[in-house]
């Protein structure tokens, strides 16, 4: 997808900042176009979102407006959401360089009302008519009531400061009222909305890697993650090399065994580490467990009787011996005849 | 949204996987174990990263390191549009500007103030910075995410994909490794049948 295309400068205020168009602009009303705008922001490091430019800011509190809009606008919202991680990630692309900061410190209660994943605002343009400009703000006010799963600190400040920036019309000033003991910058409240956003993955990344929970201090459990995911990632090498020694013709071949009988793969639950752990037991339960199918349950296929009591070649894919509801793979599987010809 | 692999995702982890590996069949006697290792690997990579459906910016990022690898195999895995527009991506340019700002910030950060405590914090943010660029360089298309959010976020995913990864590959590999150890067992019990008369 050519991005470039897309990039256009605001020459307008004399303050470049990026856009994106395409399947984000609409239509409101009679001919209005609707952009989503990309809210930039600064390169790297824990650091602060940027706002908007002032001007952006005053055509946003415009309260003039008509209902129609607002009703438009909620049908509008809905489609000019696409998933999340999206528009994330187009966040992430289009930031550029910082561009000079806003020296008036007004509109963070926009810059941090907007949802939780993502980090996108949807703005309206200069050019277009007042009552997209208040529709806008009727957005970050639903937006608001979405955080309340969230942060809720920064939810309670930033409606307040959305309020308090509705009630100043035609201003060119945002009066926000900070958090006690707090900086007003704008700036650095974005920063703490983020913080706070980070902190909270950063929560949920512990619980994810083992040993996490008891590790104080960002740095040191980051380490942690880089190791977990680098230990996958070996695993995953570990695996593969595994595989590709154990037979070629198993590797390939037991995966077209297995498509035949889709659909009764695997009911229970994978449970890879406490399988290695059991390993040795589950190899002999298998071995016993496979007898008892073949003589309960004939297999779907023929049987390779080349007089040599082929022994059933079924795979095991129910780790879970802690539980009675151990489903192993209904139905084995077995070597192909000429298979087993070649492999004598 | 993040949780532990669940068995439809090994399901169609494996079917992917399977879809995968089926391309590398005709080649099977020419290919040498390493050979093997890397369309196990390839194959596996694809898979997972193709559960995404093209929505985390890793498994774009790892579908891309994937085509240049073996572009036929992805794109066959990749049936339609997806496959196309994955692989001819062009690369963000937002890499070149993050180098700059890091530049332009330590010329910056030269002239500030050095009380004690802005010194410790400093240095503490510093090491988070560095960790942070760390897991930028595991996780694929890292280098890419400017916004550390959008990192920690995908980092989550990608662990949870690994997970799934691992786990449906391992019991795989543990099915096959003891099925070749019977084969082989009778094997050898048939050897001595057959020599013993």
């Amino acid at each position: 997808m050519d991005l470039s295309g897309r990039f256009g400068a605001r020459s307008g205020n004399g303050v470049p900042f990026r856009e994106v168009t395409g399947l984000e602009s609409l239509h409101l009303g009679g001919g209005d176009e609707f952009r989503q705008m990309v809210l930039p922001e600064n390169g790297g490091g824990f650091t602060a979102l940027l706002e908007l430019p002032p001007t952006r800011a005053v055509e946003l509190l415009h309260s003039s407006s008509s209902s129609s809009s607002q009703a438009t606008l909620h049908s509008v919202g809905t489609l000019t959401f696409p998933s999340n991680p999206i528009l994330m990630e187009r966040a992430a692309r289009f930031s550029v360089i910082a561009t000079e900061q806003n020296p008036n410190g007004n509109i963070s209660g926009e810059t941090t009302t907007s949802s939780v994943p993502s980090n996108e605002h949807i703005k309206t343009e200069p050019a277009e008519t007042e009552t997209s400009d208040q529709a806008a703000v009727e957005k970050q006010n639903n937006r608001c009531g979405k955080r309340k799963d969230f942060d809720k600190k920064v939810n309670s400040s930033t409606k307040k400061k959305s309020k308090s920036s509705e009630e100043n019309e035609k201003l060119p000033y945002v009066h926000v009222r900070a958090r006690r003991g707090q900086a007003t910058d704008s700036h650095s409240l974005a920063e703490r909305a983020r913080r706070e956003k980070i902190n909270a993955r950063m929560k949920l990344l512990q619980e994810l890697v083992p040993g996490c929970d008891k590790i104080q201090g960002t740095a040191l459990v980051l380490d942690e993650i880089i190791n977990h995911v680098q230990s996958l990632q070996r695993q995953v090498e570990m695996l593969s090399m595994r595989l590709a020694s154990v037979n070629p013709r198993i590797d390939f071949n037991l995966d077209t065994i297995l498509a035949s009988e889709n659909g009764s793969l695997m009911d229970g639950s994978f449970n890879g580490t406490t399988m290695q752990l059991a390993w040795p037991h589950q190899v002999m339960e298998t071995e016993q467990s496979y007898h008892h199918r073949q003589l309960q349950q004939p297999p779907p296929q023929q049987w390779p009787f080349d007089g040599l009591n082929q022994p059933v070649w079924g795979r095991e894919e129910n780790q879970d011996h802690g539980n009675d509801h151990n489903s192993l793979m209904v139905g084995s599987a077995s070597l192909h005849p000429n298979q087993v010809k070649m492999e004598l | 949204m993040h949780m532990q692999p669940t068995s439809s995702m090994k399901e169609e982890f494996l079917q992917k996987w399977q879809m995968g590996l089926q391309i590398y069949r005709p080649l099977i006697d020419n290919t040498s174990v390493s050979e093997r290792r890397k369309a196990i690997k390839l194959s596996a990579d694809v898979a997972m990263a193709s559960l995404r459906r093209g929505t985390t910016c890793w498994s774009r990022a790892l579908i891309q390191k994937t085509a240049t690898e073996d572009n036929f195999l992805v794109r066959q895995m990749l049936s339609g549009i997806k496959a196309e527009t994955l692989i001819n991506k062009k690369l963000p340019k937002v890499m070149c500007h993050r180098k700059i700002v890091r530049r332009s910030k330590k010329i910056l950060r030269r002239r500030k103030s050095r009380s004690a405590i802005e010194e410790v914090a400093a240095k503490a943010r510093k090491l988070v910075k560095k960790k942070t660029q760390g897991l930028r360089n595991v996780v694929p298309g890292g280098e890419f995410m400017s916004n550390d959010v959008l990192l920690i976020q995908e980092t989550l995913d990608y662990i949870v994909s690994l997970q799934t990864q691992v786990n449906v590959m391992r019991s795989i590999v543990d099915a096959a490794e003891a099925g070749s150890e019977r084969t082989a067992y009778y094997l050898g019990k048939l050897k001595f049948a057959i020599e013993d008369g």
